[in-house]
């Protein structure tokens, strides 16, 4: 704090510490805090409650009866005991019913039902599926991009990889919509061919397996792999090339013992990215399964918000989510041997 | 040209797979806009029923979209206004921090990039309910914001680091006061990375869907509104969409290029 009065002045330098306290605490810590807080929460569901009232009032009226047919003295004190406690019970859930009361506790995890946990499973398999191919099928583009090619080469290699990453996520989603489509590209080409008969519903169902996720999610994210990977890549010095190919080194060794081990925060970045962006996409999944392919963990999270409106388990799935990205995050960070400083060049 | 360390088969081979991964990214967008052209009534380009404007004047009176239109641009506006304070407050006290500081808040700021964006729009749902803002385009605007200030943060840092401080001190010692360097010399230095951040945080916002999903509530953006028509009832008018991205998009990636190429005939 010294230094940044030194620099600053008293008055500028508090007015910088505020407003970045503010976007940390308003924006980003307090919020996620909050989310987390949701999770962890919950309130008895209503059906329950009342109907333990229902059986409480059932009880009352029966001892009731049993009250006005007893003759015996003692018997009846003990009756009117006996309903007046209920009838105490039944009055405090009766307030409980109408605002019941917040309990604290993990049940919101381990509540997720087998079929929801299978799907978040799946979902984040997926995602280190697409992540995997996109890393293999990134890095010869990002190699020639950055080392193999001129500069003029390079730069026409660079805007074309830019315009398909600046238009809109949803458009390159919907480019995939129409080409799985039932009479979409693939299918209308094969029956033009005559391997289908369209006009009697003789199409391949592309969009009812999750493949179809699968596929429009690597066009989606592809490109998140191949930008980070160039910028490191870029600053590699050609002449390391050049001198270990004078060396003797063949094309295998020089990429595994000069250009991956360069390459090193640019892979951690385009995989942490490409994972983070496709495990919790929800433009993909909602696009492409158009409700008749599977689910993904997304759209169980929606759908806790905006259609059970259960926001405690929404938010529990949600942090469910958090974990494991962030896992991936520090995971990667130790098998790359990266800093965070690294990561957000 | 080439720094050939390949021999030319394997020069040859890299090439074919480079042009085969740029037509993997550009034929499914040429299918997606040559649709936007059929009279056929369903996005299609394999049931060509002839060439036809029509759903450009379509999308010229669709109400909805032109008003999410609205939306998206008051949206980026607001992050633009949110966003690019932070980040420059931001990046100011993390040059000056040390070490050990510097890393701790450093993780803080830049974890919004690194955050799914769902959470984001849960989490920004959440804390504005709290206060009784139900969703909608401020809580997009919050929600945006928080990852969008750590991009502009970035950029404010990179300009900050070829920054020299020697023109700072000497101004000091000539009895300026910190007010007047900053408004003087520091904000000048600034201010072409602060127009670069305003552009990049507008496309940003005006691009996001994932965290505005689930912090609009019931009100919409453009993007979100294109979202609901892909889901229930496709129409070539979200083509004819698709085709202005693609040309905005191609205009101005060409544009940049030829003012590149100029500036470094020029030097």
């Amino acid at each position: 704090m010294a230094s940044l009065a030194r620099a600053y002045g008293r008055l500028l330098a508090f007015l910088f510490a505020a407003i970045t306290l503010l976007w940390i605490l308003v924006l980003v810590l307090v919020p996620l805090g909050a989310m987390i807080d949701q999770a962890l929460w919950w309130r008895e569901s209503k059906g329950d409650v009342s109907l333990a009232i229902d059986r409480l009032y059932n009880d009352i009226a029966l001892a009731q009866l049993d009250r006005n047919s007893e003759k015996d003295p003692a018997k009846q004190a003990a009756l009117d005991q006996q309903i007046a406690q209920k009838q105490a019970e039944a009055t405090a859930l009766e307030a409980q019913e109408k605002n019941p009361p917040k309990t604290y506790g993990f049940a919101n995890f381990t509540r997720m039902s087998g079929l929801h946990f299978y799907i978040f499973v799946r979902t984040i398999l997926y995602a280190l599926m697409v992540t995997l191919l996109a890393l293999v099928v990134c890095y010869p583009v990002a190699y020639v991009v950055a080392l193999a090619s001129g500069p003029r080469k390079a730069i026409v290699l660079t805007v074309a990889l830019i315009i398909p990453y600046a238009i809109n996520e949803l458009l390159r989603v919907y480019a995939w919509l129409m080409i799985l489509d039932y009479r979409g590209v693939i299918n209308g080409v094969l029956g033009w061919l005559g391997f289908l008969d369209l006009d009697n519903r003789g199409w391949i169902p592309f969009l009812e397996s999750p493949s179809a996720v699968f596929v429009a999610m690597i066009y989606t994210y592809v490109l998140f792999m191949v930008f980070p990977m160039v910028n490191t890549l870029e600053t590699l010095d050609r002449n390391q090339i050049e001198a270990a190919r004078d060396l003797g080194a063949g094309t295998l060794r020089i990429h595994r013992r000069i250009i991956i081990p360069h390459a090193k925060p640019g892979i951690a970045v385009g995989c942490i990215m490409t994972f983070m962006l496709s495990a919790g996409s929800y433009s993909v999944p909602a696009i492409m399964t158009r409700g008749q392919g599977g689910d993904w963990f997304s759209q169980l999270v929606y759908r806790q918000f905006y259609e059970s409106n259960n926001w405690n388990m929404g938010s529990a799935y949600a942090v469910s989510l958090l974990v494991v990205c962030t896992a991936f995050i520090l995971i990667m960070m130790r098998l790359f041997g990266v800093g965070l400083r690294d990561i957000a060049k | 040209m080439s720094t050939s360390t390949e021999s030319r088969g394997a020069q040859f081979l890299l090439n074919a797979y480079v042009a085969l991964f740029c037509l993997y990214l550009f034929l499914p967008l040429g299918v997606m806009s040559a649709a936007a052209f059929n009279s056929f009534d369903y996005p299609s380009v394999t049931q060509w029923r002839g060439f036809t404007l029509k759903w450009f004047v379509a999308l010229a009176h669709d109400q909805r979209i032109l008003e999410g239109l609205r939306n998206s641009v008051l949206v980026a506006l607001g992050v633009i206004a949110v966003s690019i304070p932070a980040g420059l407050a931001g990046a100011l006290i993390l040059t000056r921090l040390g070490q050990r500081s510097g890393t701790m808040l450093y993780s803080v700021l830049v974890s919004p990039v690194l955050t799914p964006g769902i959470i984001l729009g849960i989490s920004s749902l959440i804390f504005w309910r709290e206060f009784g803002v139900p969703g909608g385009l401020f809580v997009a605007v919050m929600a945006q914001s928080s990852f969008i200030a750590s991009y502009a943060m970035l950029l404010f840092l990179a300009r900050l680091q070829r920054q020299d401080r020697t023109l700072e001190e000497a101004a000091l010692d000539l009895g300026a006061s910190h007010t007047m360097v900053f408004r003087r010399i520091t904000l000048p230095f600034l201010a072409p990375t602060a127009f670069t951040a305003a552009v990049v945080a507008f496309l940003q916002s005006f691009e996001n869907y994932n965290t505005t999903v689930f912090a609009i509530g019931g009100e919409w953006t453009l993007v979100t509104e294109i979202a609901s028509r892909l889901r229930f009832g496709l129409s070539p008018v979200i083509n004819v969409v698709g085709v202005i991205f693609v040309v905005l998009t191609v205009v101005a990636a060409v544009t940049y290029v030829l003012l590149k190429g100029r500036r470094a005939v020029a030097h």
